[in-house]
C-alpha cells in the first residue's frame, strides 16, 4: 500500500483528492460563490439553433399572446365539474392506493398518492411486512416514467403506426404458422416473481405448444440462490435478521446500496445504530475492492480485490476451524484438507492488509458466534457463496437466518446452456418467433450470446415495451405496454407474503397490459381482448393463491392493504450439505489488472436510464451524475498516468471500451470498477449520451464471475471526457482555517467506546458566549425543527429523490450540473478522512437549516425571504427578483437559483409538455427562471396538517407533519417536529449529548440538529 | 433678459404636460381599480341559473351544492348529478332545465364560467376558513340576492390581509376570532 504522499497531508478531513493535496485550484474555486463560468457563459453565438420543436413553441406562444390581447381580459376560464362525481374523490384532496412494484428480483409495497385521478407521488406502504413504508430512489422516481414524453403510444409494425386489432391478428397468424410448423416460439422475460404471470405463460403454452420461456437478469443474486440450493437444497433461502447481528462482515456485498432488498437491510442494520435505543451498536467490517455505499459505512474496511475474496474466505475458514478449532465437528476431513491449504497470516502478508484489523475481525466473529453474519456480494461466484455458507454454518450464524421471511427460490433464471441453445437455434432459423416480454436482450446479452445477430435470423420479432429500446429497434412488431401504475399484478417473492398491484390511472395512451396481450394471443383472436381481461384473470388466480372464506371480502381487503400475509408452514432450518463444499473450484488471485462490473445505484439494468431525476442524483460515493466511469485507486491512476476525466481504453480479449476515469480513494490497486446500465443506443432524449455500455465485457468465461474479469490491456488514450461531479459544489469550507471541518463543527464524530466512557465528550470545550447582531425573537407555540441522526444515515439518497418528486424539482441536465447548477434541495455531503488509500467516509445530508438568525434574510433587498412565526425560513417566489445575495450569504450553501426555466432549458424542453406536466405536485409552485428556491421544510405538508387540525378543531402538533425526506428515509434518520414541545422526539434529539449544529459558532441558530456519528471501532480514535 | 420660447416651454408647458399626464394616470388608476380587481365581473353562464331563487327564496344551504368546502381547498362547483337530485322531477319542461338534462344525459360536463379566482401563486384553502365559522357572504357577497352571480369584492392580497389583520371588523358575527396568519408561507409556497 503506497503511502508516499502522506507527507503532503495536512488536514484530517477532505472532500476530494485535490483538496487532500492542496491543489491551488481548490482555493480559487472555494473563494468564489459560484463555479467558474456560472455567470458569464451567455454567448448568443453558442446558443443552439432554433429547433423545429422550439420554433413551433414560439409560433404557438405568439399566436396565444395575440389571441389573449384581443380577448376579454377579465375572462378567468371555465370550471368544469364532473358530470357524476365518483364516490370518494374530492378535487383538491389526495387519495391513496396501496399497490406493489417489482424491482429486480424483489417486490416492494407502495402507496400511491393521486390527485384528481392522477398519480403524483409514490411512497412506501407503511403496513407492508418487508419494506415497512420505505422505498428506494428508483421507485420514488419511477413515477416520471409514467409521464415520460417518449412513451410509445400505439403499436408499430415495421416502425409504422398501426392499431391493436390488425397487429394482434397479424401476430396471431404468424404464431399459429410457427407453432403448426413445429418451430419454437421463444418468450424472453426477466425474472418472473408473479404467480399469475406464470399462469399466463402456461395458458400461452397450451395454445402454442412449441412455446419456450427464457428468463435472464443483467445482474442479481442468482449466484447466491444457486449456492443456497447446492448447500441446502431447499426452496426457501432465508433472509438475515440483521438487527440481531452484532458483527457483520460484507465481502464485496453492497447490501445497503444496490444488491436487492436494500430497504429492509438498511432498516434492520441501522436499528442497531440508534443512540436513542442505547449504545449496543453492531460492528460492520467490509472487505471490498471498489468503495461502495456499504463500504463507506464500515467501521473497518479492508481493501481486498474481488479475485482475492475466495482466498480470504478460505483463509478465514482455516483460521477459525483449524487454528482456533471452532466448529470442528461440523466439517469432514475432505473439507478440512481443502481449507488447510490456506493461511490467514500468509494472506494478510501477501495482500498487505492491516493485520490488526483482521485480528479484530477473527476475534469478533468467534466471540459473537451465532450473533454475527458473513454476507458475500452478488457479483461473486457460486463457489464463494458456498464457502460463505459454510463459514456461517461453522460460526452458528444460521441462528439469525429468517426463514419465515425467506426468499422463494421457485423462479429460476435460464441457464447458460439454455440461452446458448436459444441463440444457436435462432441463428439456425429454428425459431419461428421471439417475444420480448418487457426485456432488452439486444442491449444486455449481445456480447454474451451474440443475441443481436442471432435475432436478425428470426422471422417474427415481437417486443412488448413501454418505450423504444435497443431490442424494439430490431423488432418488426413493437407493442406499447402499460406502466406499473396502469397495471394489475401480483408478486410472491418472499415466503408468506402475497402482494397485489392495482392500477391507479387508466392508460394514458393506447397501450395495453403486457399480460393481457399474451392472453389475447393465447385465446387466438384479437376480439377476445378486453380492458378487464387481466383483472379478471388475476381475480381467478387470486383464488388459488390465497385461502379465504368470502371471496369479495378477501379480494377487496387485499386490494385495500396491497398484500396478504399468509400462514404457510416453512421449514425453520436447513441442513448444510457438506458435499457442496468439496466440489468447489478454487480461484487463484493474481496481480494483473482486474475489471469489476457493478450494478448501477439508480438506473437498474438500463430500464430507468431515460429517467432524468435518477440520472441526476449524484453517485453516493463519487458524486458523479449522468455518467458511468472507470473508478481506479490513486496509485493505479499514477501507474496509468491518468487523472480525473482522462479517458482510458480497456481491452478484454478483443473487445475494448473507452471510459473516463475517476480517481476514487479507497479503491483496491489495479482494480477498475465500472457500473452497468449506461450507454443504451436507442433511448429517449434524457438518457441519450449518458455513459458507456460495458455490457460487452460480461462473459460466462470470465476469470472470477460473469461480472469480474481480467483485463488484457488498459492504457490512457489522448482524449478527455468531462464528467459532471458535484463533490466540490457548494463547499462549506473556509480554507483559511486548517482542519476546518472539525474545528468549525461541520463533521463531528466519536467512537462508541468514547461515548460510553464519557457521553458528553462532544461538548467538552468551553462554550463561548455568542454575540448576536440581531434581536432575539421569541417563539410562542409551535416551532418547526429537524434532527438528522448521522449514525443512521447511510447516504443512500432516497431523501433526494423523494424531495424531487414532492417539490417539483426540475432536471437540469449534465452541462448544468457541471456548472454547479443542480437544483436538488437536499444534498449528501461526503467527507473523507484518513489517507487516500484507506479513507474513512462521513456522510452528511445538507439542506436549508431554517436558521433563527438567518443570514440570507437580512440581505434580501425585496424581503422575499423572511421568517415565519413558526420558525420557517420562508421564500416567496413571486417577490424574488433574483439578486442571489441570499445564496451568497448562506453559510450552508443550500439555496438554488433558477438560472433558466429549467423545464424549458433541459434537452430542448423535453420535460415541458402536456404529459410530463401531470407529474407536478399541485400544492407546490413550479418555479420559473430568475428566482431563488430552497428547502421549505415541506410547508405544503405543514399547511395540509394545519387545515386538518382546524377541521377537527384540534391543536396542530409536531408529529402531525412528516416531510418528504423523512418519509423516504429507510433508516428513519430524519426526525421532524415541534422543538417548543419538550416531549417531542425532535426535542429529545436536540437535547442529546451527541447533538450539534453545523457552523454553530456563526450564531445563526440553525433548526436542523445533527447527531454525531459514532464508529464502533475497538480503539477510541476515529 | 429676453424671454425665449425655450423658457416658456420649460416653465409652463412642460410642467403642465407632466401634471396632466400624472393626473390622468392617477384618476385612471383609481377609477379603474375596481374593474381591474374584477369587481362587477358577471359573465354569461351556459345555463341561466338563479342563486336568488335557489339560495334566497328556497333557502337551500350553500353546501348542499358546493360540497367539499369543509374538507378541502376547493368549494366545488356542483356536478350535474347534484342538480338532477331535484330536476329529474322538478320543472322538467323549462328550457334551461331541458338544457341541463341534455348535458347530464350526454355525460357532458357543464362548462361554467369562472367568476372568483385567486392568482395561481396563492394557495387559498376554503376549509380552514369555513371551519373557523366564516360565512361565504364575507367574501362572495350576498349571493342570495343575486339573480346572476357577479364578483363583489376584490380577491387581491390587500383584500386578504385587511381581514387577516382586523378580523373583528370584517367578521362581526364571529364571537371569538383570531387574527389570520400574515406570513408569506401561509399562502405562497
Amino acid at each position: 500500500m503506497s503511502n508516499s504522499n502522506s507527507d503532503k497531508k495536512n488536514s484530517n478531513i477532505w472532500k476530494s483528492l485535490k483538496e487532500y493535496y492542496n491543489d491551488p485550484e481548490i482555493f480559487k474555486a472555494k473563494a468564489n460563490e459560484f463555479n467558474e463560468g456560472v455567470t458569464d457563459d451567455f454567448d448568443p453565438s453558442e446558443l443552439k439553433g432554433l429547433s423545429r420543436r422550439r420554433f413551433l413553441a414560439v409560433l404557438t406562444a405568439s399566436a396565444a399572446v395575440t389571441a389573449t390581447a384581443c380577448s376579454d381580459y377579465r375572462e378567468k376560464g371555465e370550471i368544469i365539474p364532473y358530470n357524476k362525481r365518483p364516490e370518494g374523490l374530492l378535487p383538491g384532496r389526495p387519495n391513496y392506493y396501496a399497490s406493489s412494484m417489482q424491482l429486480g428480483s424483489d417486490s416492494y409495497g407502495i402507496l400511491i398518492k393521486t390527485r384528481e385521478g392522477r398519480p403524483i407521488k409514490i411512497e412506501g406502504n407503511p403496513d407492508h411486512p418487508i419494506n415497512k413504508g420505505k422505498i428506494n430512489d428508483v421507485i420514488h422516481a419511477s413515477i416520471l416514467n409514467l409521464y415520460d414524453p417518449e412513451r410509445l403510444s400505439n403499436p408499430l409494425i415495421n416502425k409504422r403506426k398501426s392499431d391493436w386489432i390488425s397487429t394482434d391478428e397479424e401476430i396471431i397468424s404468424k404464431l399459429k404458422t410457427a407453432s403448426d410448423a413445429g418451430k419454437e416460439i421463444a418468450v424472453v422475460t426477466n425474472r418472473v416473481i408473479s404467480p399469475t404471470v406464470k399462469k399466463v405463460f402456461d395458458n400461452f403454452k397450451r395454445t402454442y405448444s412449441s412455446a419456450k420461456f427464457y428468463s435472464y437478469e443483467l445482474f442479481g443474486n442468482e449466484n447466491k440462490r444457486a449456492a443456497w440450493k447446492k448447500s441446502y437444497n431447499t426452496l426457501i433461502m432465508p433472509s438475515v435478521k440483521l438487527d440481531k447481528a452484532n458483527i457483520i462482515l460484507s465481502l464485496d456485498s453492497d447490501f445497503l446500496g444496490r444488491e436487492g432488498n436494500t430497504v429492509e437491510n438498511t432498516r434492520l442494520f441501522t436499528d442497531r445504530r440508534d443512540v436513542m435505543k442505547g449504545n449496543d451498536f453492531n460492528r460492520l467490517y467490509v472487505a471490498e475492492g471498489a468503495l461502495s455505499l456499504t463500504g463507506s459505512n464500515a467501521d473497518y474496511r479492508l481493501r481486498i480485490r474481488p479475485d482475492a475474496q475466495f482466498e480470504f474466505v478460505m483463509s478465514l475458514l482455516n483460521e477459525i476451524v483449524i487454528t482456533k478449532g471452532i466448529g470442528n465437528s461440523k466439517i469432514n476431513n475432505e473439507s478440512k484438507t481443502l481449507i488447510s491449504k490456506y493461511s490467514l497470516n500468509d494472506f494478510v502478508k501477501n495482500k498487505g492488509l492491516d493485520s490488526l484489523k483482521v485480528n479484530y475481525l477473527v476475534n469478533d466473529l468467534i466471540q459473537h458466534q451465532g450473533k454475527a453474519i458473513v454476507i458475500a456480494g452478488d457479483t461473486l461466484p457460486v463457489d464463494l457463496h458456498i464457502a460463505v455458507n459454510l463459514l456461517n454454518e461453522i460460526l452458528s450464524n444460521t441462528e439469525i437466518y429468517d426463514f419465515e421471511k425467506g426468499y422463494n427460490l421457485n423462479s429460476d433464471l435460464s441457464t447458460e446452456e439454455d440461452l446458448n441453445q436459444l441463440t444457436e437455434n435462432m441463428t439456425a432459423g429454428k425459431i419461428g418467433a421471439v417475444i420480448h416480454f418487457d426485456t432488452d436482450p439486444v442491449y444486455h446479452l449481445s456480447s454474451l450470446y451474440n443475441y443481436a445477430s442471432a435475432l436478425e435470423k428470426v422471422e417474427t420479432k415481437i417486443t412488448l415495451t413501454e418505450s423504444e429500446n435497443d431490442t424494439s429497434a430490431a423488432c418488426n412488431y413493437v407493442l406499447p405496454i402499460n406502466h406499473v401504475l396502469e397495471s394489475w399484478g401480483d408478486y410472491k417473492d418472499r415466503a408468506g407474503v402475497y402482494c397485489l398491484q392495482q392500477p391507479v390511472i387508466a392508460p394514458l395512451f393506447d397501450t395495453r397490459q403486457a399480460e393481457a396481450v399474451i392472453l389475447t394471443w393465447s385465446f387466438g383472436s384479437s376480439k377476445s381482448y378486453s380492458e378487464e381481461m387481466y383483472h379478471k384473470f388475476l381475480m381467478e388466480s387470486f383464488k388459488d393463491e390465497v385461502s379465504y372464506t368470502d371471496f369479495n371480502d378477501a379480494w377487496y381487503s387485499a386490494l385495500h392493504d396491497g398484500f396478504v400475509v399468509q400462514n404457510v408452514s416453512i421449514e425453520k432450518s436447513a441442513v448444510f450439505n457438506l458435499s457442496s463444499i468439496e466440489g468447489i473450484i478454487e480461484i487463484k488471485s493474481n496481480d494483473s489488472y482486474l475489471l469489476h462490473l457493478q450494478p448501477s445505484y439508480f438506473i437498474g439494468d438500463g430500464k430507468y436510464a431515460n429517467n432524468g431525476w435518477l440520472q441526476e442524483i449524484p453517485h453516493p460515493v463519487s458524486k458523479v451524475a449522468w455518467d458511468n466511469y472507470a473508478a481506479v485507486s490513486p496509485s493505479t491512476a499514477k501507474e496509468l498516468n491518468v487523472k480525473n476525466d482522462d479517458v482510458i481504453e480497456i481491452t478484454v480479449d478483443n473487445k475494448s471500451v473507452k471510459l473516463p476515469v475517476i480517481v476514487q480513494p479507497g479503491t483496491a490497486d489495479k482494480l477498475i470498477a465500472v457500473e452497468l446500465g449506461y450507454g443504451r443506443n436507442i433511448i429517449g432524449d434524457a438518457g441519450k449520451g449518458a455513459g458507456v455500455n460495458v455490457c460487452v465485457f460480461i462473459s460466462n468465461n470470465n476469470f472470477v464471475s460473469q461480472w469480474i474479469t481480467g483485463i488484457t490491456s488498459v492504457a490512457k488514450i489522448d482524449e478527455v471526457y468531462k464528467l459532471a461531479s458535484t463533490q466540490e459544489h457548494h463547499a462549506l469550507d473556509d480554507m483559511s482555517v486548517k482542519d476546518f471541518h472539525r474545528i468549525r463543527n461541520i463533521i463531528q464524530e466519536g467512537t462508541v467506546g468514547e461515548y460510553i466512557k464519557h457521553p458528553g465528550f462532544l461538548h467538552d470545550h468551553a462554550k463561548h458566549e455568542l454575540f448576536s447582531i440581531s434581536k432575539e425573537v421569541k417563539y410562542n407555540g409551535l416551532k418547526w425543527a429537524m434532527a438528522i441522526d448521522l449514525n443512521k444515515c447511510i447516504g443512500c439518497t432516497a431523501c433526494i429523490t423523494s424531495c424531487n418528486v414532492e417539490n417539483n424539482i426540475p432536471v437540469v441536465g449534465k452541462d448544468q450540473v457541471a456548472r454547479g447548477r443542480e437544483m436538488q434541495w437536499i444534498r449528501i455531503d461526503r467527507y473523507y478522512s484518513g489517507t487516500p488509500d484507506e479513507p474513512v467516509v462521513s456522510n452528511q445530508p445538507m439542506l436549508c437549516q431554517h436558521c433563527d438568525n438567518a443570514p440570507c434574510e437580512n440581505v434580501c433587498p425585496v424581503n422575499a425571504t423572511n421568517h415565519s412565526p413558526d420558525g420557517l425560513n420562508q421564500m416567496a417566489y413571486n417577490r424574488c427578483v433574483g439578486t442571489r445575495y441570499c445564496a451568497n450569504n448562506c453559510p450552508y450553501k443550500v439555496r438554488r437559483f433558477n438560472f433558466y426555466n429549467f423545464r424549458d432549458n433541459f434537452a430542448d424542453a423535453y420535460y415541458q409538455n402536456n404529459v410530463t406536466d401531470l407529474v407536478h405536485n399541485p400544492e407546490v409552485t413550479v418555479r420559473s427562471r430568475g428566482v431563488m428556491e430552497k428547502c421549505t421544510f415541506c410547508v405544503q405538508r405543514i399547511m395540509e396538517a394545519r387545515s386538518e387540525a382546524i377541521k377537527e378543531n384540534k391543536q396542530l402538533k409536531g408529529d402531525d407533519v412528516q416531510t418528504a425526506c423523512q418519509v423516504a428515509c429507510p433508516s428513519n434518520a430524519i426526525v421532524f417536529g415541534d422543538s417548543s414541545d419538550k416531549e417531542s422526539e425532535v426535542s429529545k434529539y436536540r437535547d442529546h449529548d451527541l447533538a450539534y449544529h453545523v457552523l454553530e459558532e456563526l450564531n445563526v441558530r440553525p433548526n436542523v440538529t445533527y447527531i454525531a456519528k459514532l464508529r464502533n471501532t475497538h480503539s477510541e480514535e476515529v | 433678459m429676453k424671454k425665449t420660447v425655450l423658457d416658456y416651454a420649460l416653465k409652463i408647458r412642460l410642467p403642465l404636460i407632466l401634471f396632466t399626464v400624472v393626473l390622468a394616470f392617477v384618476i385612471t388608476f383609481y377609477v379603474s381599480r375596481a374593474e381591474r380587481d374584477g369587481i362587477g365581473y358577471q359573465p354569461q353562464q351556459p345555463i341561466k341559473y338563479s342563486h336568488k331563487l335557489h339560495a334566497g327564496t328556497m333557502s337551500i344551504d350553500c353546501q348542499y351544492c358546493h360540497t367539499g368546502v369543509t374538507k378541502g381547498r376547493h368549494a366545488l362547483v356542483p356536478s350535474a348529478n347534484i342538480c338532477m337530485n331535484c330536476h329529474t322531477v322538478a320543472r322538467k319542461d323549462k328550457p334551461e332545465i331541458i338544457k341541463l338534462t341534455r348535458y347530464y344525459e350526454n355525460g357532458e360536463p357543464i362548462p361554467w364560467k369562472r367568476i372568483h379566482k385567486v392568482p395561481d401563486y396563492a394557495y387559498f384553502n376554503h376549509s380552514v376558513h369555513v371551519n373557523k365559522g366564516i360565512q361565504c357572504e364575507s367574501c362572495h357577497g350576498n349571493i342570495r340576492e343575486m339573480e346572476e352571480v357577479s364578483q363583489v369584492r376584490g380577491f387581491t392580497m390587500t383584500a386578504c390581509l385587511e381581514c387577516h389583520r382586523d378580523p373583528e371588523k370584517h367578521l362581526p358575527y364571529l364571537e371569538k376570532v383570531n387574527k389570520g396568519p400574515e406570513n408569506c408561507a401561509a399562502c405562497h409556497r
